[in-house]
């Protein structure tokens, strides 16, 4: 594990057209400043994690960045253009996981995800069953998700990851109610999406223990 | 800056308006002193139209182009507006009783005033259930131009349903059905409405400008220029 | 949309309180007025469309609730499809589900009341024509109002005055029609509504999403 120094304000990372790029963001909710003057690049590969106490800002910069909300200031483009004029287009390479898992509890593990699957309207990759094997969910067809536990659940939101194929990863607070394993799976698939290329923007107070690629830091908050 | 300016104009063409209507004028062949009421009934009927024409308006400027004046200036407007409204309904409420006797007719004006005025107050109801102001505004302006649209449809289906009320006197430019004594005081008092609604609706979205951008630099400026020039 | 006609179904409870409201209500109107065949008949249409109304608007927040606690709006507002199909296709997903058989349960009481039978056609169509603009006002509201304090309410208080209209035509429809009169130009009205919410309400309900969601 070897993060680098804390990065704020531009990383200094030269960027081409394609890479992810966020200047001067500025968020205000409820007359309080958040964050102000957020600046960085993201290309291929790139790992970042937002850190901060709880209310610094750490969901609505995710949020932000996934397009949910509009900063108060400063804008974020991808491959040069601001993402709110390629909407569609950005939405199609970015998966964001927010604090709820947006599965449905009624549903069985499987239904959840040929519904994520027809949502991103992506060309299926893996079999849905070899996702779910990933996540150490398999064995539970028939099962609906309310019968199974927080950590379970978030398992099946965090399949979104694997099943929309986006090159884009926003994870809010990815590890909630996950156990040791659970975290190091998703530890493990963030890597692995590092290394195939995606970006990841990730939020967390917990220790990260990310082998074989570098993280970013951004320290949200107190300066 | 234009506040003093225009409270004062308002005020002159209110007095003049008053007087006009309620002692310059003949009274009413038929309806006696009573019609005096019109003065104003009817500015503030043309009013709560105006206002949440406005209010939409404003509203739909300020979610396309994120004006933040537009969305402060459709905040300020609802209240007013409401008022306005009610202010008609009670005046014509009023007026109704010795006219037809009776303090509330189904009719088809009175019905869809009714109606603006729920608008109105959906509207305020919804501006403050939110925390956050920005959403707010955005929130409400939906529901403002949603209203917009059907007001028009509202107007239509009440009258279609019912029309006792008496058929609109002034709008006939050309041969007003309304002796010209008397249309002078009330295009006055229209005038002087609608400056009372400027200046106030000026005052109201100065306060809320300085609230929504309490953190930015030019309103500390503001306030330390003040606390010096003390 | 398949979806939540799947969900819906799993919350069978859910789905039939709203009809089982409405059946109630329409049942509870005789034990106000009597049981005197020509009142009821002349208060029958009004107190159909009254209770169509509010159980329409019980109904209303269960468009978007689920989606909203569970996060899936999120989702379904960053699909990368457009918002205004997916609005459209939970709209019309509500209306097969609360609208249809609140028709059709209509129908019956209404027969069973021995209405008359021409007069029972068109409170049909004013139905058919007035309950999806229910549905489509409805979920701009709801998406407007949903996971607010007091939503409920709320919700209530924005959409009565909006449904005022179709109210009014429905019941001049009807009642001309017992007068032996024509009711073309009602109903035309009602279809002119459902064509303007059709093309208006999916745009409103989907950037009113985006704003809650911010």
């Amino acid at each position: 594990m070897k993060p680098l120094n804390t990065t704020y304000n531009n990383a200094g990372k030269a960027t081409g057209e394609s890479g992810f790029e966020v200047s001067g963001l500025e968020c205000i909710r409820q007359d309080i400043i958040l964050f102000q003057d957020i600046s960085f690049k993201l290309q291929s590969g790139d790992l970042l994690q937002v850190d901060g106490v709880n209310g610094s800002g750490k969901s609505s910069l995710i949020r932000i960045l996934a397009g949910l909300m509009q900063p108060s200031a400063g804008e974020i483009s991808w491959r040069g253009r601001n993402i709110s004029e390629c909407r569609y287009q950005y939405q199609k390479e970015m998966s964001y996981i927010g604090h709820l898992n947006g599965v449905k509890n009624t549903l069985t593990a499987d239904e959840n995800l040929e519904i994520m699957k027809a949502l991103s309207g992506s060309p299926q990759s893996i079999p849905l069953s070899e996702v779910l094997a990933k996540l150490e969910l398999g064995g539970m067809d028939g099962i609906t998700l309310n019968r199974l536990s927080a950590g379970q659940k978030r398992r099946v939101g965090l399949a979104r990851l694997l099943v929309t194929n986006s090159k884009i990863w926003l994870l809010d607070e990815p590890f909630t109610s996950l156990d040791s394993s659970g975290k190091s799976v998703i530890e493990q698939l963030i890597v692995e999406h590092s290394l195939q290329g995606g970006i990841t923007v990730f939020s967390t107070h917990q220790p990260v223990e990310i082998e074989g690629c570098s993280i970013r830091h951004i320290h949200l908050g107190k300066k | 800056m234009l506040t003093p300016w225009l409270s004062w104009i308002c005020a002159l063409l209110l007095i003049a308006g008053l007087y006009g209507g309620l002692i310059y004028a003949p009274p009413d062949y038929q309806q006696g002193e009573s019609f005096r009421i019109i003065y104003v009934h009817v500015p503030s009927a043309w009013m709560s139209m105006f206002v949440y024409v406005l209010m939409a308006t404003a509203g739909g400027v300020g979610l396309i182009w994120h004006i933040k004046i537009a969305e402060v200036f459709a905040k300020s407007c609802a209240p007013l507006g409401a008022s306005f409204t009610f202010l008609a309904l009670a005046t014509g409420s009023l007026w109704g009783k010795p006219m037809w006797g009776t303090w509330w007719v189904w009719d088809a004006r009175l019905t869809s005033e009714l109606i603006l005025l729920f608008l109105y107050l959906g509207y305020m109801a919804l501006q403050s259930a939110f925390d956050d102001r920005r959403v707010a505004a955005r929130a409400s302006a939906v529901l403002a131009l949603v209203g917009l649209i059907n007001i028009p449809i509202i107007h239509y289906s009440v009258e279609w349903w019912s029309t006792l009320h008496q058929g609109a006197t002034v709008t006939k430019l050309d041969a007003p059905s309304i002796h010209i004594d008397m249309l002078i005081p009330l295009l006055i008092m229209a005038l002087a409405f609608k400056l009372y609604f400027f200046t106030i609706v000026l005052i109201r979205s100065r306060t809320e400008i300085l609230e929504y951008e309490c953190n930015s630099k030019w309103v500390s400026d503001l306030l330390n220029e003040t606390e010096v020039s003390k | 949309m398949w979806r939540d006609i799947i969900l819906a179904f799993r919350h069978r409870a859910e789905l039939f309180n709203p009809l089982i409201f409405f059946t109630m209500v329409i049942v509870l109107f005789p034990f106000a007025f009597g049981s005197d065949i020509g009142l009821l008949n002349r208060v029958m249409p009004g107190t159909i469309w009254i209770t169509a109304l509010l159980a329409t608007n019980l109904s209303l927040e269960g468009i978007f609730r689920s989606d909203f606690d569970d996060g899936s709006i999120e989702q379904i507002i960053l699909s990368g499809y457009p918002l205004t199909l997916l609005v459209i296709a939970k709209i019309t997903a509500h209306w097969c589900l609360t609208g249809l058989p609140l028709i059709i349960i209509a129908m019956f009481t209404a027969f069973l009341l021995s209405f008359p039978e021409h007069v029972l056609q068109t409170l049909f169509f004013t139905l058919l024509l007035g309950t999806p603009v229910l549905s489509l006002i409805g979920a701009v509201a709801v998406a407007l109002t949903i996971g607010l304090r007091s939503g409920g309410m709320l919700l209530s208080l924005i959409i009565l005055p909006l449904y005022m209209p179709i109210l009014i035509f429905a019941m001049l429809a009807v009642e001309n029609k017992m007068a032996g009169m024509s009711v073309d130009a009602e109903l035309y009205f009602l279809s002119g509504m459902l064509v303007l919410a059709m093309t208006l309400a999916p745009l409103a309900t989907a950037s009113s999403l985006r704003i809650r969601m911010s």
